[in-house]
């Protein structure tokens, strides 16, 4: 298939998440609902159900309001509001983890705002590194076991679960060359971001396969050098007004630390005989997050390092509108970006955004930076 | 330009509890200041870490929510919030939060001065915006950061692998501790630490309850300010002999028809969130002008640190507020309303505490139909005084009171 081709179909894909939902479900499979950051897929995937991403949507929130107030943040909100007014139906179940404050009231809110769709609760240990932390994780998975086999009937084992890390790990390594493929030939803001956003509505091994596809086809291309390299950071990145003023001012996406993009994929579930300590252990490698405990803000630093490997001019930070965690790591970012001589920018973002002219003015002005 | 007169104040009586009270608060501060000049290493410590363990080892720590308040209180959350933010620090973080980062940075504020911290002392049962915060200022001041982590409880009982983990990190964070600091933990010392948090701990209880008898002995008021105690120092002597002498006083208030509560209560409500500390006078006004006590608030069930051991130590504090689900933070205040004869439910919606606001809606609805009572809800903040407006508290809680009164007449 053609690069454009590949493109068109990762668009529609990221476009259309009901689609891929009612087609899953016509052959006879059953979706499972994973709410944000970090959701254990592999463990919902071995059990031969389909993990779909819920991560919100650009719209206007309306039946949302009678549980949350206006500051908690629109991701949280439009989920609420889409599980509320039936987007998600023939969901069989949707598993929520509490790594933030307004993750853990969407989880309370969710059992009022929408009985029909059991939730799952998944509690991570903020001190997921010291063995404690590793069995606890592992115990919550367990949990998560029980919860999903009495939602949807499925029954779980070892073996599947050791397969479907591989499978994940493949992802994980396929959705990495992408990234450094992305950095240096052409593709637009938006189109990286459809590849990216497209994996959260596909079994992992389709997705896998028309992303090697896209990678193979890309390398044929030559180099993309003309753009302004700038390195994105935050929860999400997919506005498509807001990708399209990067692509307007020439700027170019060659690294992510944004949540719903390239933070999934950085660690890999280890080698280890037990698969699901093996996934527990996944978890407790997991760094470079501003929702997991970081005492030595290495996120900070991995950041600087990003920009300076891929040659980026800058961090531009894609600030989702009252994500207190995001908030705090901002001003040490913005200190360190300052020290390594990196330009830096942060624009506050969120789902009922309608006016992109002072972002434009922003990037603009961010570009023409001396 | 005619002379002021002034209101002499009677001189407080040193063992009434409020003095005894306001003393200890004041104690845990300059216990600190002397603890620093001595050159021990002192914390900072959130407000609902273990205090078991820093009493238990012999160090000094002070709160920074607590400091936070107290600077709000008295007038310097604007300006320590706006230091925050010109940092680049987002006004919608915390404001506990942002003035403590601005204290870190200033390391002065007339209003509440506290010494430098050599560790700190985080617990996010209260939420995980403490991580961050904590995170930034162990960074920042590049000292030790003791992280206790438990994770809000998505169920009504606590689990044991809960129980296992939070053993776990208890037992971590003494051994750091006992590294960073030189102290040595005892087992004896524990002993005795539980057993004045308890006594401690059950005055509080039985002194809170006093609000069953109508009138209620004492103003709601009185418990946001008595709760420091309990949060910071229910492990010392002082403070359960304080606690002692506050419900001796409820109970003899009650005896004699008294009460700190200075007006005749027509209504009693229930108080949910923190306070408004920038703008006490006001809400609190506004219910008195109108006769209306707030007799109980979550704080009365939420400092009641009872258990036998280590376990049930650690079991107790994963059962505080904002780390229940919803189910269980429903039932522990309508038994308070129901146990308190509360009329009606007065809701601050806090701009600062995202976990606090985010399911009141749907818990305070359930309260209100489970108790037949009213429930009002006004905007507001713990500690920025620009994220309140007095004319809408005004006019929700006449709205609450008119209802409150509809029923009485049984409307």
């Amino acid at each position: 298939m053609a690069i454009d081709e590949l493109l068109a179909q990762f668009h529609e894909i990221a476009t259309s998440p009901r689609k891929q939902l009612d087609k899953y479900l016509a052959q006879g499979k059953k979706v499972v609902a994973c709410a944000p950051v970090y959701t254990p897929e592999e463990i919902i995937h071995s059990m031969g159900l389909v993990p779909m991403g819920v991560w919100g949507a650009e719209m206007e929130v309306n039946e949302a309001k009678k549980y949350y107030p206006a500051f908690i943040c629109s991701i949280m909100q439009v989920v609420l509001e889409l599980g509320v007014t039936g987007q998600y139906k023939g969901v069989s179940a949707i598993v929520i983890p509490s790594l933030c404050d307004s993750l853990k009231s969407l989880g309370q809110n969710w059992k009022y705002a929408v009985p029909d769709i059991p939730f799952i609760p998944m509690t991570y240990p903020q001190n997921r590194k010291p063995a404690y932390g590793v069995k606890y994780t592992k115990a919550m998975y367990e949990r998560v076991i029980s919860d999903l086999q009495t939602a949807t009937g499925a029954q779980f084992s070892g073996v599947a679960l050791a397969n479907s890390n591989r499978v994940y790990n493949e992802h994980n390594a396929v959705m990495r060359e992408f990234a450094e493929v992305a950095a240096d030939h052409a593709i637009t803001a938006a189109q990286r971001n459809d590849v990216f956003k497209s994996a959260w509505f596909m079994l992992k091994e389709e997705h896998t396969a028309l992303v090697k596809q896209l990678i193979e086809e890309m390398k044929k291309t030559p180099k993309d050098e003309s753009k302004v390299r700038v390195v994105v950071s935050g929860i999400l990145a997919d506005s498509p007004n807001l990708l399209q003023i990067f692509d307007k001012n020439g700027l170019k996406i060659v690294a992510d630390d944004v949540a719903q993009e390239s933070r999934q994929y950085r660690t890999d579930v280890p080698d280890m005989e037990n698969s699901l300590d093996a996934l527990a252990q996944k978890f407790a490698d997991m760094d470079n997050c501003t929702l997991l405990y970081d005492r030595d803000k290495k996120r900070v630093g991995y950041i600087v390092d990003q920009a300076k490997k891929h040659n980026a001019v800058g961090v531009i930070v894609l600030m989702t509108k009252f994500c207190d965690p995001e908030e705090f790591d901002y001003v040490p970012i913005k200190r360190a970006c300052e020290a390594a001589g990196l330009r830096h920018l942060n624009i506050e973002v969120d789902c009922q955004m309608v006016n992109y002219e002072q972002a434009g003015t922003m990037i603009q002005a961010f570009k023409e930076m001396a | 330009m005619g002379e002021e007169v002034k209101k002499k104040r009677r001189a407080p009586d040193p063992n009434s509890a409020k003095y005894k009270l306001g003393q200890i608060a004041a104690k845990a501060y300059s216990d600190c200041v002397e603890a620093k000049a001595r050159g021990e290493k002192i914390g900072w410590c959130a407000s609902n870490f273990p205090v078991e363990i820093p009493e238990t080892l012999g160090l000094h720590v002070c709160y920074p929510e607590n400091q936070a308040a107290a600077i709000a209180a008295r007038g310097g959350g604007e300006r320590m919030c706006s230091e925050s933010e010109g940092d680049g620090y987002s006004n919608d973080i915390c404001a506990y939060a942002r003035i403590s980062l601005a204290y870190m940075k200033l390391k002065k504020a007339p209003e509440q001065d506290m010494p430098q911290p050599d560790f700190v002392l985080c617990c996010n049962n209260i939420c995980n915006c403490m991580i961050k915060w904590y995170e930034n200022i162990a960074k920042e001041l590049d000292i030790p950061m003791i992280m206790i982590d438990i994770p809000f409880n998505p169920d009504y009982e606590v689990s044991d692998a809960e129980v296992e983990y939070i053993e776990a990190q208890f037992w971590d964070a003494i051994h750091q501790l006992e590294d960073i600091t030189g102290k040595k933990w005892s087992d004896e010392r524990f002993k005795e630490v539980k057993e004045i948090s308890g006594r401690s701990s059950r005055a509080w209880l039985k002194a809170t309850a006093c609000a069953k008898y109508v009138p209620s002995p004492f103003n709601g008021f009185d418990l946001l300010n008595h709760m420091a105690v309990m949060v910071t120092a229910r492990g010392k002597a002082e403070a359960a002999e304080a606690m002692e002498t506050l419900l001796k006083e409820y109970e003899e208030n009650h005896k004699t028809g008294k009460s700190t509560f200075r007006t005749d209560e027509k209504y009693r409500i229930m108080f949910e969130g923190i306070a408004c500390w920038p703008w006490l006078r006001a809400t609190s006004t506004g219910l008195k002008s109108r006769g209306i006590n707030m007799v109980t608030t979550i704080y009365a069930d939420a400092f009641g640190f009872i258990y036998d051991d280590f376990k049930g130590m650690c079991r107790a504090y994963a059962r505080v507020p904002n780390a229940m689900n919803l189910e269980l933070s429903r039932d522990k205040r309508i038994k308070l309303c129901k146990d308190n004869h509360v009329e009606g439910l007065l809701v601050h919606t806090n701009r600062s505490c995202k976990l606090w606001s985010g399911f009141m809606a749907e818990m305070s609805k359930q309260i209100g139909q489970a108790c037949g009572i009213p429930v009002v809800s006004f905007d507001g903040d713990q500690a920025d005084p620009r994220n309140f407006s007095e004319a809408q508290y005004d006019t929700r809680v006449q709205g609450l009171m008119e209802i409150m009164e509809a029923n009485k007449e049984g409307h």
